[in-house]
């Protein structure tokens, strides 16, 4: 038996199917070590560090960087350190003191008839239910120890993985008492150790050719309801329930194209005008592009614009400074914004909501999170900052602080930027006197500032320079009204210009 | 790689080596089956299910002899000749153990006679027979190494009258008397041969009954029998000290209604249960997990925690049986090869083949009062089976537990000469989820023994043609 063994791409967490991978970190030749990480790969918007599950020199690096990566693809191969030894490479079934068996070799026996008939007697996998966990399952035939033993691993290197893309360590994630999982963590079910066959759930009344039919179509036959009497489960209760299930996956596949996947009209030869460059849309670009074509495609916009005059808090601003500052965070618009929309999406509780189409019902928020459009080299991302009201402008202005450091030193990770019930988009810090954001679904709604700058403002009969923020919030129109977000977006700009308000209403 | 070109191993070709072994060439796999006897069949063949029962037949045999008498048939007292008796026990052995030996060569089988120790989880270091050693490399390996008679500390002495099941299968003499330490099914099986065979046997139970976990009466109408058959069943007592004196060997008693505290045995036979034989040299070097009391850890696919490492039979668990051992050994046969398949039996059938037998399978009312679990029992006494009369035994019965709301027939236990085969359709009707109704409704022939698991149904109803119960309520 060849000890080589294949490294592939496990599961890094949920609904992450790919990544491009955007550094290598291993060559051929060089030794690799369980746990050693081999690979970053910028998955939709985090960029997640990959450890090996496998020890061993590396044979073949069968990925480059730019590529896209899926689950289960292989990455590398390499000759495994612990067989090596002891196979000392020879063919299976060589035996060093007896020549006997070389003389006489088993004979093949398998014939092309018996072949076809193995290969029926293959099960064929029409429903695999999503909820059977990994090291549960049969194990895949014909693969080499090693790569069995990489198998063993995945549940690991997948919880590995999803706390790193949590920011945490294993040891963070496991509270003390709990015991590691140990490297071979080996999912033992109740063990046969009593009486064998009698330790798992009570007999199920169905034949056992009805149950080895459930067990082949991957259905759970404790699932089953019978139809026979006293409820005994037949194969037709079986194929039913299977079939159910079936069209309840194809149903959810084929539930109208969801937005932002349309079909895209097709694209003419742009070459046929001059040189060209193609250059593939990777990470935060391609996720960045999905993501808005379906806020578009789904909600039915309307921006509306406002101006706050913000001449006394810009005073306010630069007194409390400071006090930001030592606390480590910046006391930007941006924070004070953070401050004011949290108090009015508890006077607007339908801007703090998501929409439910399919069960056509509003999901009333309970909690206000906030994310925060912020430009980084990679593209756009939105840490999102929670429970924004119950936090004070200084702890909102050094959290911000944190986390838009934290996204641009590609630090983030996808459970920072996840669960916003509001998006506040600042682009006064390069122009522009108003734009209309588009809404970050499924929440409703969006406020955009601008730069502020200095208007004569007809104040007491007079024209006055005040400093003047302009406000544009784009709202989903199925769910606000268009005076409500006018009367929404009054408020905060009253907001800005007298923060006592916030005492009084937010 | 197709599982077809698999190259596996299987050690120890007992009933489930040898049931893995075969099914795996079957599937097209090459298969090397490595075990210390010359052929395949394990302790069940060599000495164990299959010599016992070779015996047992002969003791039955003797029994209704001396039965005969109440039929108007006398035989002088029986001669029995040892010698032939041992040559014709191993001759069936032999023709046994030659006919895998067969199995396995028509099947391509590579048979190892030899013993394997692991390199790693993949490699056997095998030494053979002829002391040769060999190191081959395997795809998947099942263990299926089985176990041994257990030992109790206290009583291990070393004296030729002394003996563990083998030794009392060897049957060297017929002594004078025999002690049986243990009242479970290998020390009732033994005891009776020799018993039969025309010795003194006392058996000591620790605990209050024979035949522990089994329900109490399916053991009665055997405990009946037993105490004629046997000079003393001495129950809640303990064998305290062993001690080798002159004219052999003297234990001390604790506990029970025991009036002679001290009494001297040619023989003593140990059967306290067995235990699995884990300790494998090399699977240290494995992932392969020993639980606390030997047993090796696997999953419903009988995959230990080695991912290339199957293990089955009295090695992974309870029951010790050979026929649980060989269905294990096809399930990981088969999950090897890539099926979905899993260890889930709803019923494994445990038959004493004591005489009478006593056979059980599925949910015992044992089992069930100790769950608390809603059961209704019915019962068939043999006294109304018109064969049980012609074959001038009546002591036996026939149980079916049901679950009260489905009807559906939850367990069996019979007693009564021949359980042992009756219980594969108590067996076959849990498997198959059958109703009351079912067994009710399906003709059975007239006059067996068979009928009584019909009629037990029946009883259920409160219909039943031969006992007359009406239900109540």
């Amino acid at each position: 038996m060849e000890s080589v063994i294949e490294f592939k791409l496990p599961v890094l967490g949920e609904n992450i199917e790919q990544g491009d991978l955007v550094r290598l970190m291993i060559a051929p030749g060089a030794t690799v070590s369980e746990g050693q990480t081999v690979m970053e790969l910028e998955t939709d918007k985090a960029v997640i560090e990959v450890p090996s599950s496998v020890s061993g020199t590396i044979k073949e690096i069968l990925v480059k960087e730019g590529d896209k990566i899926k689950v289960g693809q292989v990455v590398f191969t390499a000759d495994s350190n612990g067989a090596s030894a002891a196979a000392v490479a020879q063919p299976p079934h060589q035996v060093e003191p007896s020549p006997k068996r070389a003389a006489a070799p088993p004979a093949k026996r398998p014939s092309g008839e018996q072949a076809a008939a193995a290969a029926k007697l293959q099960p064929s996998s029409l429903v695999q239910p999503p909820s059977q966990p990994l090291s549960q399952s049969a194990a895949p035939p014909a693969r080499a120890a090693a790569a069995g033993e990489f198998r063993l691993q995945e549940p690991r290197l997948a919880f590995q993985a999803a706390i790193r893309a949590e920011g945490k360590t294993e040891e963070q994630a496991l509270p003390p008492d709990q015991p590691r999982p140990r490297p071979a963590a080996f999912s033992m079910p109740a063990q046969l150790g009593k009486v064998a066959g009698t330790e798992h759930r009570e007999a199920v009344p169905a034949a056992p050719h009805t149950r080895r039919l459930a067990r082949e179509l991957g259905v759970d036959i404790y699932e089953v309801k019978g139809a026979g009497p006293g409820g005994r489960i037949r194969e037709d209760d079986v194929k039913a329930h299977a079939k159910a299930l079936l069209t309840a996956v194809v149903s959810a596949a084929q539930t109208p194209p969801r937005a932002g996947h349309f079909v895209e009209p097709k694209l003419p030869d742009f070459a046929k005008w001059g040189k060209i460059e193609r250059v593939s849309m990777r990470g935060v670009r391609r996720k960045t592009a999905e993501h808005l074509a379906e806020s578009w495609n789904t909600i039915p916009h309307v921006t509306q614009h406002d101006r706050a005059d913000i001449t006394e808090l810009e005073q306010l601003r630069a007194r409390f400074a400071p006090k930001a500052e030592q606390a480590g965070g910046k006391m930007t618009v941006t924070a004070i914004a953070l401050k004011v929309c949290a108090a009015a999406l508890k006077v607007f509780p339908q801007f703090n909501a998501s929409i439910d189409m399919e069960k056509t019902e509003i999901v009333y928020k309970q909690y206000i999170h906030i994310g925060v459009a912020a430009d980084t080299d990679r593209g756009l991302l939105v840490p999102v900052i929670r429970d924004v009201d119950k936090k004070n402008i200084v702890e909102l202005a050094v959290e911000l602080s944190q986390l838009s450091q934290k996204a641009r030193d590609k630090k983030i990770t996808l459970a920072d930027m996840e669960g916003g019930s509001f998006t506040i988009t600042n682009l006064g810090g390069i122009g522009g006197t108003a734009f209309t954001p588009i809404v970050n679904h499924p929440e409703v709604a969006i406020l955009g500032l601008s730069r502020s700058r200095i208007e004569p403002e007809w104040i007491g009969g007079k024209f006055e320079p005040r400093l003047i923020l302009p406000l544009s919030l784009s709202y989903d129109h199925r769910l606000i009204d268009g005076a409500d977000a006018a009367r929404f977006l009054r408020w905060v700009a009253e907001a800005f210009e007298q923060p006592f308000l916030l005492s009084v209403q937010g | 790689m197709p599982e077809a070109s698999l190259n596996i191993a299987v050690i120890g070709a007992g009933p489930g080596g040898y049931a893995a072994a075969f099914l795996a060439a079957d599937l097209g796999m090459q298969v090397t089956l490595i075990d210390p006897e010359a052929n395949p069949g394990g302790v069940c063949l060599y000495r164990g299910c299959i010599p016992s029962k070779a015996l047992l037949h002969v003791a039955k045999l003797i029994a209704e002899s001396q039965q005969a008498k109440n039929w108007g048939i006398e035989f002088p007292p029986p001669k029995i000749d040892l010698a032939r008796l041992r040559t014709w026990k191993e001759s069936v052995v032999k023709k046994l153990t030659g006919g895998l030996g067969q199995l396995s060569k028509q099947r391509h089988v590579e048979y190892i006679q030899g013993r394997a120790a692991f390199t790693n989880s993949t490699t056997l270091r095998i030494t053979k027979a002829d002391s040769t050693e060999a190191v081959l490399t395997f795809d998947r390996i099942i263990l299926a190494t089985g176990s041994r008679p257990a030992i109790i500390p206290a009583l291990k002495l070393a004296s030729p009258r002394m003996m563990d099941s083998s030794g009392a299968l060897a049957l060297e003499d017929i002594p004078g008397s025999l002690l049986v330490v243990g009242g479970g099914y290998i020390g009732l099986e033994l005891g009776s041969v020799y018993a039969a065979l025309g010795t003194r046997v006392t058996v000591v139970e620790m605990l209050p009954g024979l035949l522990p976990g089994a329900d109490r009466d399916l053991v009665l109408p055997l405990h009946k029998r037993l105490e004629k058959m046997f000079e003393a069943i001495l129950l809640n007592t303990t064998v305290a000290s062993l001690k080798e004196d002159g004219a052999g060997i003297r234990a001390t008693f604790e506990g029970g209604a025991v009036q002679e505290k001290e009494k001297t045995f040619d023989r003593v036979l140990v059967s306290v249960g067995r235990k699995p034989n884990s300790e494998i040299p090399g699977l240290e070097t494995t992932q392969v997990h020993v639980g606390p009391r030997g047993f090796i850890e696997v999953n419903k696919q009988l995959q230990t925690a080695d991912p290339s490492i199957y293990a089955i039979g009295d090695v992974v668990g309870e029951p010790m049986l050979a026929h649980k051992a060989s269905h294990e050994g096809r399930i990981a046969v088969e999950a090897i090869a890539g099926h979905k398949v899993a260890f889930e039996p709803n019923a494994i059938p445990a038959v004493v083949f004591t005489d009478p037998e006593v056979a059980w399978c599925g949910l015992t009312e044992t089992q069930a009062e100790k769950e608390n679990r809603e059961i209704k029992v019915a019962k068939f006494p043999w006294a109304a089976s018109g064969r049980a009369i012609t074959l001038d035994r009546p002591e036996g019965m026939t149980k079916l537990i049901f679950d009260p709301q489905s009807e559906r027939v939850l367990g069996v236990g019979i007693v009564g000469i021949g359980a042992g085969e009756l219980i594969a359709e108590g067996v076959l009707a849990i498997e198959m989820a059958a109703l009351a109704s079912d067994i009710a409704m399906t003709i059975h022939p007239h006059p067996t023994l068979s009928e009584t698991f019909m009629e037990s149904a029946e009883v259920f109803f409160g219909t039943s043609t031969h006992v007359f119960r009406p239900k109540r309520g």
